[in-house]
């Protein structure tokens, strides 16, 4: 520290400086900066992540009481859920993680026109995802599994609900990465944007699995 | 003073748990050893209580791979400086 100090205090001599253009060509040395291991937003994005954990935890605790409780589930005179059109639904949501990751991996390359390409793809996907579970639900409203109808479908329509509106709100998201990714907005060296979305987007794939054995095979 | 207060707050905490027996209840302790609900409650709060380390533990797994990740980048970047320093002579740099 005392050497520090004794070193900073030296006088800029003629001499020292003429020395120092000599052997530097001007100027003091260059002095590289610590490179951070990421952006703020990816950090503030994971962050909101485990919060977004930690709401469905609560979500699916609740469906645990009622679940492990209840000796006949589903409760009787309630109809079943569709298995299968949700399990081809299931996979048409995994592979959107896939093609957007398809498309930040095309972007850390520069190749944004086959970024925009598969970033268009997850957005159809996402899509089909929340259409498929609309018309799934219109079914369910039909044969009489509503919110009010049971703690069932109360449960259902809480969980698969706030995670439907979970893919929305990353559809809107995506939409809007899609529209900067498409004008150049991103580049190789910088993409912190569709990097943070992308995340989301998985979360929120990912999360979908978890829900379906829960709420469906369970 | 101090006593006496105490004495009397006492005196009626005593009374009525002596004569309010409802009040000894516990309020969610309900059904017998093995009922489906009280096992319904333990498997939600085991999970509940599990839920933080595994949102923790990925944070920490994520900020500990980035941190990786990161020091590998700064390793390449830095050879690949070396060899651009080590190719560099008094001609090239046209002075």
């Amino acid at each position: 520290m005392a050497k520090d100090s004794t070193a900073r205090k030296l006088p800029e001599t003629p001499l020292i400086e003429a020395v120092r253009r000599r052997a530097f060509g001007g100027g003091n040395p260059p002095v590289r900066p610590n490179m951070p291991i990421g952006s703020n937003a990816w950090l503030g994005v994971l962050m909101f992540l485990g919060a977004e954990a930690m709401f469905f935890a609560g979500l699916i605790g609740a469906f645990l009481v009622f679940r492990v409780g209840s000796a006949v589930w589903p409760p009787p005179f309630q109809p079943r859920l569709p298995l299968g059109v949700t399990g081809v639904n299931t996979i048409i949501l995994l592979a959107s993680a896939v093609t957007v990751r398809l498309a930040l991996g095309r972007t850390q390359r520069g190749d944004t026109s086959r970024s925009v390409f598969w970033l268009s793809t997850t957005a159809l996907l996402g899509a089909l995802f929340l259409l498929i579970q609309g018309y799934e639900w219109l079914q369910l409203i039909h044969f009489g599994l509503t919110v009010s109808s049971s703690v069932y479908g109360g449960l259902f329509y809480t969980i698969i609900g706030f995670h439907a509106l979970h893919v929305f709100g990353a559809l809107l998201w995506l939409a809007v990465v899609w529209v900067k990714t498409r004008r150049g907005g991103f580049t190789k060296q910088s993409h912190v944007g569709l990097q943070v979305c992308a995340m989301y987007w998985i979360f929120v794939v990912a999360l979908w699995p978890v829900l379906y054995g829960l709420v469906y095979l369970y | 003073m101090l006593r006496k207060n105490l004495l009397i707050v006492l005196t009626i905490v005593a009374v009525l748990l002596k004569t309010h027996a409802p009040a000894w209840a516990c309020a969610v302790c309900f059904g017998g050893e093995g009922d489906s609900t009280i096992e319904g409650y333990n498997a939600s709060v085991l999970f509940l209580m599990a839920t933080p380390y595994l949102v923790l533990g990925s944070i920490v797994g994520a900020l500990f791979f980035t941190y990786r990740r990161a020091l590998k980048k700064r390793a390449l970047a830095e050879a690949a400086e070396a060899g651009v320093q080590l190719a560099w002579n008094q001609e090239d740099s046209g002075r």
